[in-house]
């Protein structure tokens, strides 16, 4: 880490004047559209190639007018075509270092640095060297996490933990990402204009035409037998593509995990840094036994992507591997303590209550037979979920874990670190006070920065606090 | 184990001022549904439906809520740890250590400073751990301000 880390500015892989120009192309599809538009209607095509030339000389301006320095303390980013803006973020900050590489990034040996240091960073404020070239970010890594990191981190490989094996697809097709894309596809056909266009075109009347021949209840159901399968080829393709040859591996204090068929991502995570994990279970996931990890770690956003280590997979290997993190099998599968008859109680109230209104305007309102049948499967479905809202409910807490487990549809069981906890809340609406009980919040500055245990007994709440950290009751309102 | 009560109460215009800070918006509807009534007098039900609707909100907001919230609110600092009480319907009890204090903030809205009142925001490395104490006198506050910067010392370590 000498050479090229000296105090100069450096530009960019000169490769990104080919990617800046199709990217900004991509993105200015509109503004492209309506040169072309203004050129075939005033008669003249040069509307056409200004606009294209305007967008891709942008796209190479970017190119030189983007440059980066690292210098001792701090690094430094210059971008803007127009307007110019320097980011600075100083290294003793730097939390961790992601890589991501799109197609036609990998296609000309490119890869996306990110450095995040656990601020909020979102859009323009986030640090990215888009891009640079893919031999160069074992160098960089090194040099942008050397004062972060203890100095003897090598690029060694270490201890393998989790490897992607097909048998993990069976968990997404009933993810609802196929759906969420079908509806995204037809979203932007139709506000495209292809919904008008098509409304009268020959296809659409032939469509109609042969649904009144099969009759529309068996078009109907034909028509979602189709979006269910696209949805499930799409989920498990999607699934496939990004997680396919995901690795998850441990090199003594630090953590990598690579995943992406076609875009590559690689997460670099730092090990002293971690207060925790959470083994999330959708009930579609925990149908067939399966789980999925985020990381809780200071410096890492906590939700979606940022933390991912594993994706949905057996529940065995994501125990296995939290509890390989963290040295404590017992907190990732020990048995919880339930939240007692209160909680329970208000599980089933919350739950019933919907069914409770329909039912009365049921009666109240004259109301067609077959709705019936409907309310009777709604209520099933509500009292089935109450009974296992009420099951999941439980902590476990020692002097070094709080463990706190809740939901059904999105279940999650929270492992957090007793040392990382920087606060408690006791948290009581009208009704939980009648109840008796209390929502306890531990603050932390990892991951999704507060943890809930819900509805625990209210005379309980502070006893748990006190037990994961022994500064709750080491003050002058404790009373035993 | 338990935790008893924080033991100061907030400043004694704390209500005063909340009531008015409530007060403003809900009269400056009033004054809307009069104008409303002025301009369209007809369906005169869905003006009185209207008009019951403000009245009740603005006993509720400016006559009860923040008497109510003055009986909850509490505070307390010893050498550990800040804690304080707060809400109305929703009720919170919060504490952090003074150990993981990252910055002490003072704040002064504009009816806090024609009455004489301060919050101070106790921030920790969590964002869910920031501790608010609202509508102190500004002697009350300065002092507070104080002595939690002077145990916390800040800045000596990463607070995370």
């Amino acid at each position: 880490m000498t050479v090229h880390a000296g105090p100069v500015w450096q530009r960019l892989s000169p490769r990104m004047l080919l990617v800046h120009p199709v990217h900004e192309v991509l993105r200015q599809i509109p503004l492209l559209i309506g040169s072309v538009v203004l050129g075939s209607a005033t008669g003249n095509p040069l509307w056409g190639l200004a606009g294209l030339a305007l967008i891709v000389g942008y796209g190479v301006a970017r190119w030189f007018t983007t440059s980066y320095r690292i210098d001792t303390d701090e690094v430094r980013l210059r971008t803007g075509v127009l307007q110019r803006k320097v980011l600075s973020v100083p290294r003793n900050r730097i939390r961790s270092v992601s890589t991501d590489a799109r197609l036609l990034h990998r296609l000309l040996g490119l890869t996306v640095l990110r450095v995040s240091t656990g601020q909020e960073a979102r859009g323009d404020t986030a640090f990215a060297l888009d891009a640079v070239e893919a031999s160069q970010v074992p160098r960089l890594r090194a040099v942008l996490l050397a004062d972060s990191l203890a100095p003897t981190v090598e690029e060694a490989s270490g201890r393998e933990l989790a490897r992607w094996q097909p048998s993990w697809l069976r968990y997404s097709p009933l993810s609802f990402t196929g759906l969420a894309m079908i509806a995204a596809a037809v979203g932007l056909v139709y506000q495209a204009g292809a919904g008008a266009a098509l409304q009268n075109s020959r296809l659409a009347r032939s469509g109609v035409e042969a649904a009144e021949r099969f009759g529309v209840v068996a078009s109907l159901i034909a028509a979602a037998v189709v979006v269910l399968v696209a949805s499930v080829v799409l989920s498990v393709l999607r699934s496939l593509v990004t997680y396919g040859n995901l690795v998850l591996r441990r090199d003594a204090e630090l953590l990598h995990l690579e995943h992406g068929l076609l875009r590559l991502r690689e997460h670099t995570f730092d090990m002293r840094r971690l207060r925790g994990g959470t083994l999330r279970q959708p009930l579609l996931v925990r149908l067939f036994g399966g789980a999925r990890l985020d990381a809780v770690m200071t410096g890492v956003g906590g939700a979606g992507e940022a933390s991912l280590l594993l994706p949905p997979c057996p529940r065995a290997t994501a125990e296995s591997v939290l509890s390989g993190l963290i040295a404590r099998p017992d907190v990732v599968n020990g048995p919880l303590r339930a939240h007692g008859a209160a909680a329970t109680r208000r599980r089933w109230t919350r739950a019933l209550m919907l069914p409770a209104v329909l039912l009365i305007a049921l009666v109240a309102l004259p109301a067609p037979v077959w709705l019936w049948p409907v309310w009777a499967a709604l209520t099933v479905c509500c009292a089935l979920l109450a009974l296992d809202r009420s099951r999941a409910l439980g902590h476990r807490v020692d002097a070094e874990w709080l463990v706190a487990r809740a939901g059904s549809l999105d279940r999650r069981r929270d492992c957090i670190a007793a040392a990382g906890i920087i606060g408690w809340t006791v948290r009581q609406t009208l009704l939980q006070r009648r109840a008796g009980v209390a929502t306890l919040i531990a603050a932390t500055a990892a991951g999704v920065k507060s943890y809930r245990v819900i509805d625990v007994p209210a005379e309980l709440a502070w006893t748990i606090a006190a037990a994961a950290s022994p500064w709750v009751a080491d003050n002058a309102w404790a009373r035993t | 184990m338990n935790l008893v009560e924080p033991a100061n109460p907030p400043s004694r215009k704390a209500p005063l001022v909340w009531a008015i800070g409530a007060a403003i918006p809900w009269l400056m509807l009033a004054v809307g549904q009069v104008v409303w009534f002025v301009i369209s007098p007809r369906l005169p039900w869905v003006h009185a439906v209207a008009a019951a609707a403000t009245v009740l909100g603005i006993v509720l907001f400016v006559g009860v809520v923040p008497v109510w919230r003055y009986r909850v609110h509490r505070w307390d600092i010893d050498a550990k740890a800040v804690y304080t009480r707060a809400g109305w319907l929703v009720q919170e009890r919060r504490i952090a250590p003074i150990s993981r204090v990252q910055t002490v903030d003072t704040e002064r809205g504009p009816l806090d400073q024609l009455f004489g009142l301060a919050n101070v925001t106790v921030t920790t490395a969590s964002s869910a751990g920031a501790v608010r104490i609202v509508a102190l006198d500004s002697e009350v506050a300065e002092r507070v301000v104080a002595q939690l910067t002077d145990i916390a010392a800040l800045g000596g370590e990463d607070a995370t």
